[in-house]
């Protein structure tokens, strides 16, 4: 194996060790593509040597950089097709290993559906649970006051009482459902944000 | 949430590194970016191409320099919502190349885009008129 193809597959290698989430399919026809524009580029003025390959692969961009592009990319094509914070979240995990805004946005996201599928199962589980589930204002041993949502394990707090009764039914499914289609909306959002700043299309 | 306004601002900041970016040339990258698709859509309408093809195609018939590491990622998320297809096609270098082709869902999707874009382009046009008459 030459030079120049040696820094063709270490390059293509990084690069495919960052297109997490992705098909092992799609992964390798992505790669293929990827060399396939390398060679012809680096060809292009002549024969293939090392120098060429690294012009070829600097207009590329970085590893990370490219796979972050093709992660975000599949999350807005498939957010397109179906908005399912299961299939959201599998993304932005890929998306999070290889960039620190998309760390940060699946952290936000991961507890922006916590919090939403919490009021959810609070909601259904209070007619299950009448006297444990629901909103509770819990009495510390330091005089604190803590609201905690209980679903209905265990024995009702005796230093508590509950805030919203039936209303936490209604509300529980309204505050639910909300924080999970927000969530949706702002880690599309933020993923459609980050892909406008990488596209710089311009006129010389 | 201060957190990430902070991070999707220094995302941002790569706007601001264009050189010698003035308020006009930033807008106008920013007009650029809207219609990458649709001119990447009208670039496949006369037949297939590929990567580079389209790339050298934006160049030439639209001013579109878009960067290298941004069209596969592109043409891949268009080949995911059927806009566009592929398959690969052995050059008479000796290494595959793969070509695109849109696709009837993305031509139609391309004239639904084309209609928009006249429509608002003629009603700018009417609109901006008095300014070129002031020059």
């Amino acid at each position: 194996m030459s030079d120049a193809e040696h820094k063709i597959d270490v390059y293509l290698n990084e690069v495919r060790s960052l297109l997490r989430g992705m098909g092992e399919e799609q992964s390798r026809e992505i790669i293929a593509e990827l060399r396939s524009h390398i060679v012809e580029r680096a060809s292009a003025g002549g024969p293939l040597t090392s120098a060429n390959v690294d012009a070829a692969v600097a207009t590329l961009g970085s590893a990370q950089q490219l796979a972050s592009e093709y992660v975000t990319d599949e999350l807005l094509a498939r957010a397109e097709v179906q908005r399912s914070p299961f299939r959201i979240l599998d993304s932005l995990f890929g998306w999070a290993s290889i960039s620190v805004a998309g760390f940060v946005v699946t952290i936000t996201s991961i507890v922006g559906y916590f919090l939403g599928g919490l009021f959810v199962l609070v909601a259904i589980s209070k007619p299950l649970h009448p006297a444990d589930a629901g909103l509770w204002a819990l009495r510390e041993s330091t005089g604190d006051l803590e609201l905690s949502v209980r679903l209905g394990f265990g024995t009702p707090p005796i230093n508590g009482h509950e805030l919203l009764g039936w209303w936490i039914v209604p509300l529980g499914l309204v505050i639910g459902c909300g924080l999970v289609v927000f969530t949706t909306r702002f880690a599309l959002w933020c993923v459609r944000m980050y892909r406008r700043s990488r596209l710089l299309p311009r006129r010389d | 949430m201060t957190a990430i306004y902070l991070v999707l601002q220094c995302i941002n900041v790569t706007d601001s590194i264009l050189p010698n970016s003035s308020a006009a040339e930033k807008w106008e990258v920013q007009l650029r970016k809207g219609c990458l698709e649709l001119a990447i859509l009208a670039a496949l309408w006369g037949g297939r191409l590929y990567g580079l093809e389209i790339l050298r195609t934006l160049e030439h018939e639209s001013d579109l320099i878009v960067p290298e590491g941004t069209i596969y990622p592109l043409l891949s998320r268009l080949k995911a919502l059927a806009l566009v297809e592929s398959e690969w096609v052995e050059s008479e270098g000796g290494h595959p190349r793969k070509y695109y082709s849109i696709t009837d869902a993305g031509r139609q999707r391309a004239r639904e885009m084309a209609a928009i874009w006249a429509r608002f382009s003629s009603s700018m046009s009417r609109l901006l008129a008095p300014l070129a008459e002031a020059k």
